[in-house]
C-alpha cells in the first residue's frame, strides 16, 4: 500500500498537476498551434555532455536486436517535422534522462512541453510563456486554487551580461573567451583545473554569483549567454559575441530553456562534434551524430523553440520544492519503498 | 580529497581552512548547462550557516568522520541525549543538527552518528524506522469508495502519518525517514 499511502497524500497537488497539463493544452490550442507526437525511442542521442540518454534494446519479430536510447528531449524531431512543413507545433511527452537524482528537483522521467514557432525569434517564446502563465493562474482561480500574485504578474527579462555587472561587478563583453574567463575565475578566488570548459568557468562565477538573485519575485527570464555556450540556438546580431538562448528562473529554479533555432548546418555540425569531444574527454557513453538531423537543419527556416518541464511549471504553482509530491509515482516510490 | 557525489547530509568539508557540515543538498542538472550541487552547510566552530554550490565532479574536500553506532536516550531542553553502544558515554546532540528528523527519534532508537573531534557533528536515521500505533481513528464504511484511503495515525513517539485505513491501534508499522510516509505493516 505504500504507493497508494504516497498517491492519497499528493492526491491535490496530483489534481492541480492534471489540470494544469489540460490548460497548457487549452492555451496553445486557443493560440492555433497544432498538438504533434514524437517518438521516445530513438536510434541515438543528443551530445550534450550533461544529458546521459537511457539505453534500450527493441527487437523486430524475427527477434533481431536494435539498440536504441529513450528520447531525452524532442527536440531533433520537431525540427525534423518543421523542415517537413510543419508550422507552430507544440508536443507533450516523456523525456528520459539517466544518472540524474530521485527526487529533489529530478526524477529521471519526467514531461516536457516543447513549441516552435516558425519565422520568428526568442521574443515571441517569451510573450508565449508569459501568456501561458497567465492562462493557467486564471483557470486555476476559476476552480477555486489560489495563486500566488508574482505568478499573475508580467515578467522581469534580463540580458545576462546586466546580471554579471550587477552581481559580479564584471562586463562580461570582456570574458567571452576561455582564457580571459579562466583567469576571471582565478582573480575571484576560485581554482579551475586546466582543460576545463568555458561553460563550466562561466557557471564557476554563475552559480555563486548570480543564479541565487534569480527569480526571487517572481518568473524571470534571463537571455544573451556567451556564444560559447549557444547550444542549438543562433548568434546575435544585435549583441555581438553573445548567442540567442534564454533561460527561465522562479525561486532559483531553471523552469525554462528557449533558443532562436540555430538553422546554420555546418555550425551545427562544428558544435556537435566539439560536444562529442567533450564527452569522450569525460569518458561518457559515446553517441552517433543524427545525420539526418543535421540535413534536415540545411533547410530549417527561421524558428524558435522553447521547452519546459512540466513538473516544474506544477512545482511552481503547487509551491512543492520537492517534484515527488507532484508525481504520482516517481522513482523514489517505484524503487526505493 | 573527494568529489561532489561524496557530499551527502552529514558530511564534513573543508572550504578555505573552516569545517563545515552538509545539512542539506540538492542535486540540479540543467542538462543544457552545468550540473551542480547546491548545499546548505554549518560551520562547526561557529555554527553559522552559509550556502555554496559546486559543479559536478569538482574536488571537494572531504574530511573524514567517525561512524558511531549510538542509542537515543531522551531530550532534554534543546538537547538531545545519544548513547555511545561501544563506550556506553554519552552525548548532547543539539536540535539545530537533528533538525526535522527529530521528530522520527524514539527512547531505543539506533543511529549512526558522524563524530568529528569528539563532537556529534550529524545523525543518520535508519532508512525505515518501526513504530506501534498509539492511536488510529476507525475506518468509516464507504470511505474507500469515496478515494479515501488514508487515514491519520498517532504513532508511539508523539508523531502523527498518514497511513491506510485498515491500520489498527496496537499494530506495528514502518515509516520510511526519507520520505516521511508509511512504509508498511510490520509482519512477523
Amino acid at each position: 500500500m505504500n504507493q497508494v499511502v504516497h498517491i492519497a497524500n499528493k492526491k491535490d497537488f496530483l489534481k492541480m498537476r492534471f489540470l494544469i497539463t489540460q490548460y497548457i493544452r487549452e492555451f496553445f490550442w486557443s493560440e492555433g498551434f497544432l498538438e504533434v507526437e514524437t517518438p521516445s525511442i530513438l536510434k541515438t542521442s543528443g551530445q550534450e555532455p550533461n544529458i546521459q540518454a537511457m539505453k534500450v534494446v527493441a527487437h523486430n519479430e524475427r527477434h533481431e536486436s536494435f539498440q536504441g536510447y529513450l528520447a531525452t528531449y524532442p527536440e531533433y524531431t520537431m525540427k525534423k517535422m518543421i523542415v517537413a512543413g510543419f508550422d507552430k507545433i507544440f508536443t507533450i511527452c516523456k523525456a528520459f534522462r539517466d544518472h540524474e537524482s530521485f527526487g529533489g528537483t529530478h526524477n529521471p522521467e519526467f514531461t516536457i512541453i516543447e513549441w516552435y514557432r516558425n519565422g520568428k525569434d526568442f521574443f515571441a517564446l517569451m510573450d508565449d510563456m508569459e501568456h501561458m502563465f497567465h492562462f493557467i493562474a486564471r483557470r486555476l482561480e476559476e476552480q477555486g486554487y489560489p495563486v500566488p500574485a508574482n505568478l499573475k504578474q508580467s515578467w522581469k527579462r534580463s540580458p545576462i551580461p546586466g546580471l554579471w555587472k550587477q552581481y559580479a561587478e564584471v562586463n562580461l563583453d570582456n570574458y567571452l573567451d576561455k582564457d580571459s574567463m579562466y583567469q576571471l575565475c582565478v582573480e575571484k578566488g576560485y581554482k579551475p583545473e586546466a582543460g576545463e570548459s568555458y561553460e563550466e568557468l562561466f557557471y564557476r562565477i554563475f552559480l555563486n554569483h548570480i543564479e541565487k538573485h534569480l527569480g526571487n519575485d517572481g518568473p524571470e527570464i534571463i537571455y544573451h549567454y556567451p556564444a560559447l555556450m549557444a547550444s542549438l540556438s543562433k548568434r546575435s546580431t544585435r549583441a555581438p559575441g553573445y548567442a540567442e538562448r534564454f533561460e527561465a528562473y522562479y525561486n532559483n529554479i531553471e523552469i525554462a530553456n528557449g533558443f532562436t533555432e540555430l538553422t546554420d548546418a555546418d555550425e551545427q555540425l562544428k558544435r556537435l562534434e566539439a560536444d562529442k569531444t567533450e564527452r569522450a574527454r569525460l569518458k561518457l557513453d559515446d553517441y552517433e551524430i543524427d545525420n539526418e538531423f543535421i540535413d534536415a537543419v540545411h533547410q530549417l527556416p527561421e524558428c524558435t523553440g522553447n521547452s519546459m518541464g512540466i513538473d516544474r511549471i506544477v512545482q511552481v504553482f503547487t509551491g512543492c520544492k520537492n517534484i515527488d509530491n507532484v508525481i504520482a509515482l516517481p522513482m523514489s516510490r517505484i524503487f526505493n519503498s | 580529497m573527494g568529489d561532489t557525489t561524496e557530499i551527502r547530509k552529514g558530511a564534513v568539508i573543508r572550504m578555505n581552512g573552516e569545517l563545515y557540515v552538509v545539512t542539506s543538498f540538492q542535486f540540479v542538472n540543467p542538462g543544457k548547462g552545468q550540473a551542480f550541487t547546491k548545499t546548505k552547510l554549518k560551520g562547526i566552530t561557529n555554527g553559522k550557516g552559509t550556502e555554496m554550490t559546486f559543479k559536478s565532479g569538482e574536488n571537494v574536500d572531504v574530511v573524514q568522520v567517525d561512524h558511531v553506532n549510538m542509542q537515543y536516550l531522551y531530550k532534554s531542553g534543546d538537547f538531545y541525549s545519544f548513547m555511545n553502544q561501544q563506550t556506553y558515554e554519552s552525548s548532547d546532540v543539539s536540535a539545530d543538527i537533528l533538525d526535522d528528523d527529530a521528530k522520527y527519534l524514539k527512547e531505543g532508537l539506533n543511529v549512526v552518528a558522524s563524530v568529528h573531534d569528539g563532537n556529534v557533528v550529524a545523525i543518520e536515521l535508519p532508512k525505515k524506522i518501526t513504530y506501534t500505533v498509539l492511536r488510529a481513528p476507525d475506518a468509516v464504511k464507504g470511505d474507500t469508495a469515496s478515494g479515501n484511503v488514508t487515514k491519520e495515525v498517532e504513532l508511539d513517539n508523539g508523531h502523527h502519518i498518514q497511513a491506510p485505513i485498515f491500520i489498527k491501534e496496537g499494530e506495528q508499522i514502518l515509516v520510511n525517514t526519507e520520505t516521511g510516509e508509511y512504509g508498511g505493516r510490520v509482519t512477523e
